[in-house]
């Protein structure tokens, strides 16, 4: 039974559906759905995602079926015909995505009968595959979802020989994670570095090309335990591909471990993979251990409170408590679970936190994170030898802010919403990214010097 | 007429069928619009916009200490995230000191919702609200999936209110049920008229002195109804100007306190400044409280500004007052202008808008700049529309095209008519920017537009933004846009579509 939600810190599957698209190249969308629901997805997937622009063909450029009661009472598929028709006149994408919203769901315009007939007859316009992504199926990781498995199904060709050291990588959702496009860019060059090809679908060095050939990988490697998951078991069951589920690394830690699980799991050249790592390892510790002086004259540990979707919550805590030698006193995880549910991805802070169950909670409402916090550490009664939340830090979304404010803590807006921050082709995974968070975490403590 | 009893108000559509989709010539635009045949074109091709969902609760998320409810799938109210620090801003730019921005929930209606109804979710979500936020207000706005569905949010607010301290304001503001955004303004006007004007306690019996005070302080009070595309420094200069009539103001509804609201009654005129807004609440209050109204135009430009104050002071009868002030502040302005004209002269812009706002800037833009306005946008057309395109009329040469948005007509147009200028709202300036335009936008939550020193300010953005166009120009020249070059071998209103299916 899903609850209400105050300040839900994501958008439905439509907007997830859109943002994905959107990062994919020169491919366009057709929105399905009432006229509103791209207006209304772009300020989630725009302004609150680090000032993502509209791109190729997206913000107000969107084609739409723009579904009114008119087709509520007489169906939609006349209007969406003619919008197809239209759209592949003047729109120049190789490929097309109809991606369906609550009403044409509701109202069961067959959608896929309409995707069929335009393939079978689509002599010179551009291929056409549909993405469910009704807004009561879920929220936006749902629609990032639907698109990779619309993708993988109905785009990409089966390819029986698979290339030796080819690989997939995906598990970082087009604005819902802000830092995607860095993050994506990053691990590939990691990858690369271990000699092996790599196709991540969204960044500026993918191509549809090689996106239609991505099942001749050897192996799929999806960085978040929930993102993209369901994805790869369709892309198991289609292609015959295996995946392999990981954290989002962050820092030389968690790189070096996810580096050495591929090449294990690939059975790559020993040598090859520990020169590359001892290289990394070496530039990191250069710029990394460059904050000793400040970090000890200015004691800048601290005890933080993360507040992040799981894939961030994860990824983030590891790197605070094992590089930055912080103290997480609360970890709240905003992804909705079911109110009767035990909370899952508990056990992927073993060995990072001593009591995860003490510290990590699941809470999707903005302002109920304080009383978590206040639970934990109970507020200070300003007496002698009372001890206060303090030196503290939140490494949250923008959301968040306010609370850190009240709680005099540090802030850094990390996970979506980002509406405070311009990101481009920042990065916060693997070396480089850390190097980029332990700039801007840091520079928020001295921000006032 | 009163639409006050219904649970729903007349959309848009129906109550003064508008026009969204038109390109061509002004004068058939007016006269077609005249003939009601206009409302009822759509486009074989279209673009996404936003619905009446988004500028609905923008208008109530704007009142301070008020919560807002998106009853409906998660994404619908998701807007709101990008949001998150302006409307804080705003709301304390207003006085409103202990400001905590836009606060909302999603009833985050699932699967199961939609086939067993969403009420229950709505009756924990208003509780809940109204237990941790303590608003004075909790608006809800419906969405598609409920109406679809059949929740019925009037008998969920009916039967809890009175266990509720917040007032529970319905808005029925779902996305297909108008092809006309604007229809937003009507529906939550309809719930503020219905729920935000009656006090619940009596009022204090006045002595005679104090009815006596009242009711002078009250015939030179208007009611100055702003519009979420305002600025407070947009509200400051016109306070400035009303009273230097002698005019008390108090403004609504946007920013303003739910509590009061009841002294929306305590005027002698409404002042509308922008009819695409206004019309539905001035006519009631006329209607309900006997207050007059004035409606006409937007203060935007010195004819507009003219007329707009002169419509006011003939209420109030000083007109010779009114015609003095405006002498001294066009004196004043022109002599500011004047450095700054020779850089505008001949320039060749661009205006896309709402409705009244384009035609008003338009006239700003050739009458006090000596600009050229070679191409007017106007999100749709109505009778309102009229007067503000009044110096219009008759010029063939200047396009103009009603859409929503749909910067595929737009990148067209500017193309063949290569603008130096363009003003638009937002979301579409980055089409004109993409091709290589500069770019002011039309309106800001944090610029003056309005009133005298409005067009000044104006001005001097327009001056800045001439005197280095880098960006824009490089932008031009590293985009590539989405439109096959036949597109722009064909006409701009192609797609444009008069008969069937509106859409």
């Amino acid at each position: 039974m899903s609850s209400f939600i105050e300040k839900p810190r994501f958008a439905c599957p439509l907007g997830g559906a859109l943002a994905t698209v959107g990062a994919l190249p020169r491919v366009v969308p057709i929105l399905h759905s009432s006229q509103g629901c791209g207006g209304n997805s772009n300020g989630a997937i725009m302004g609150a995602a680090g000032h993502l622009g509209s791109g190729y063909c997206g913000g107000a450029s969107v084609p739409a079926s723009g579904i009114s009661e008119q087709q509520i009472v007489f169906g939609g598929i006349t209007r969406l015909e003619e919008q197809l028709q239209s759209t592949t006149e003047i729109i120049d994408a190789d490929l097309f995505v109809v991606i369906t919203g609550c009403t044409a769901e509701i109202i069961g315009d067959d959608v896929p009968a309409v995707v069929r007939a335009y393939n079978a007859d689509r002599n010179s316009r551009a291929p056409l595959i549909h993405a469910t992504a009704a807004g009561f199926k879920g929220n936006s990781y749902f629609g990032y979802d639907s698109v990779l498995q619309s993708l993988f199904r109905d785009y990409v060709v089966p390819a029986e020989k698979k290339k030796k050291h080819h690989v997939n990588l995906w598990g970082a959702p087009p604005a819902f994670d802000v830092f995607w496009e860095g993050n994506l860019l990053e691990l590939r060059r990691i990858l690369e570095g271990i000699g092996l090809t790599v196709n991540s679908f969204f960044t500026n060095r993918d191509s549809l090309p090689v996106i239609r050939n991505s099942a001749e990988a050897e192996l799929n490697i999806v960085v978040s335990p929930v993102n993209g998951v369901p994805a790869a078991e369709v892309f198991k069951e289609v292609h015959g591909v295996d995946h392999f589920i990981t954290d989002l690394p962050i820092g030389a830690k968690a790189t070096e471990t996810f580096v050495r699980e591929v090449a294990q799991r690939l059975d790559l050249c020993k040598k090859q993979v520990e020169t590359f790592l001892e290289a990394e390892n070496k530039r990191y510790y250069h710029f990394f251990n460059r904050i000793s002086d400040s970090y000890c004259d200015l004691d800048l540990q601290r005890y933080t409170v993360i507040v992040a979707d799981t894939t961030y919550a994860v990824a983030l805590t590891r790197f605070a408590v094992k590089e930055l030698g912080w103290l997480p006193t609360l970890v709240a995880i905003t992804d909705p679970i079911e109110d009767d549910k035990k909370p899952p991805f508990l056990d992927l802070f073993e060995g990072i936190l001593d009591n995860p169950k003490a510290t990590v909670v699941y809470e999707t409402d903005a302002s109920q994170v304080s009383k978590h916090l206040f639970k934990r550490w109970p507020q200070s009664d300003g007496g002698k030898y009372s001890r206060p939340f303090s030196p503290s830090f939140v490494i949250g979304s923008r959301l968040d802010k306010d609370f850190a404010d009240s709680i005099k803590a540090g802030h850094l807006s990390v996970a979506y919403p980002i509406s405070n921050r311009f990101v481009l082709n920042r990065a916060y995974a693997g070396y480089t990214g850390a190097l980029h968070l332990v700039e801007d975490i840091f520079s928020v403590l001295v921000a006032n010097r | 007429m009163s639409y006050l009893h219904l649970k729903v108000p007349p959309t848009r559509d129906v109550r003064l069928r508008p026009c969204n989709a038109f390109g061509g010539k002004l004068d058939d635009l007016v006269e077609g619009q005249k003939t009601g045949c206009l409302c009822t074109s759509g486009r074989t091709f279209a673009q996404t916009t936003g619905c009446q969902l988004t500028l609905s609760m923008g208008m109530a998320a704007s009142i301070p200490n008020s919560v807002v409810i998106y009853h409906g799938p998660v994404g619908c109210g998701a807007a709101s995230l990008a949001l998150a620090g302006v409307s804080k801003q705003s709301q304390q730019a207003r006085g409103n000191d202990d400001a905590v921005g836009r606060v909302w929930f999603s009833t985050n209606l699932s699967e199961v919702d939609v086939v067993a109804g969403g009420e229950q979710k709505l009756e924990d979500a208003i509780f809940e609200a109204d237990r941790r936020f303590k608003p004075h207000a909790i608006f809800i706005g419906n969405t598609c999936v409920p109406a679809i569905i059949g929740d019925d949010i009037d008998s969920v607010a009916e039967r809890i209110q009175d266990r509720v301290n917040a007032r529970i304001i319905p808005l029925h503001c779902e996305g297909f049920k108008t092809r006309f955004v604007a229809t937003a303004y009507d529906i939550v006007y309809h719930g503020i008229l219905r729920h935000l004007l009656d006090d619940k306690k009596p009022a204090p019996a006045l002595t005679e002195a104090e009815q006596l005070a009242y009711d002078e302080k009250k015939k030179r009070t208007v009611n100055l109804l702003n519009v979420g595309s305002m600025s407070h420094v947009d509200e400051i200069e016109l306070v400035r100007i009303l009273n230097a009539l002698g005019l008390e103001v108090n403004v609504y509804p946007c920013f303003t306190a739910a509590e009061k609201f009841v002294k929306v009654k305590d005027a002698a005129l409404s002042v509308s400044i922008c009819a695409t807004h206004d019309d539905y609440f001035v006519e009631h209050l006329q209607e309900h409280y006997g207050i007059p109204y004035v409606l006409n135009t937007i203060p935007i430009g010195t004819d507009n500004v003219r007329l707009w104050l002169l419509d006011i002071a003939d209420f109030f009868n000083i007109r010779e007052q009114a015609l003095e002030l405006i002498k001294k502040e066009e004196t004043e302005l022109r002599a500011a202008l004047a450095p700054l004209l020779p850089l505008f002269k001949d320039k060749r812009a661009f205006v896309s808008t709402g409705e009244i706002r384009a035609g008003a800037q338009a006239c700003m833009l050739e009458n006090d700049l000596g600009m050229q306005v070679i191409g007017i946008r106007a999100h749709h057309y109505d009778h309102f529309g009229e007067i503000v395109f009044e110096s219009f009329k008759g010029r063939d040469e200047i396009p103009i095209n009603v859409a929503a948005n749909q910067p595929y007509e737009q990148v067209n147009l500017l193309r063949r008519l290569k603008p130096d200028l363009f003003l638009g709202h937002g979301n579409s300036n980055v089409w004109a920017a993409k091709q290589g335009v500069p770019v002011l936008p039309i309106y800001g939550p944090q610029n003056n537009y309005l009133g005298y020193k409005g067009i000044f300010e104006v001005a001097i953005r327009l001056e800045r933004i001439l005197k280095n166009s880098n960006y824009y120009n490089t932008l031009g020249d590293t985009t590539t846009l989405p439109y096959k070059e036949e597109w722009y071998d064909l006409d701009p209103f192609t797609y444009i579509r008069q008969t069937g299916e509106a859409a």
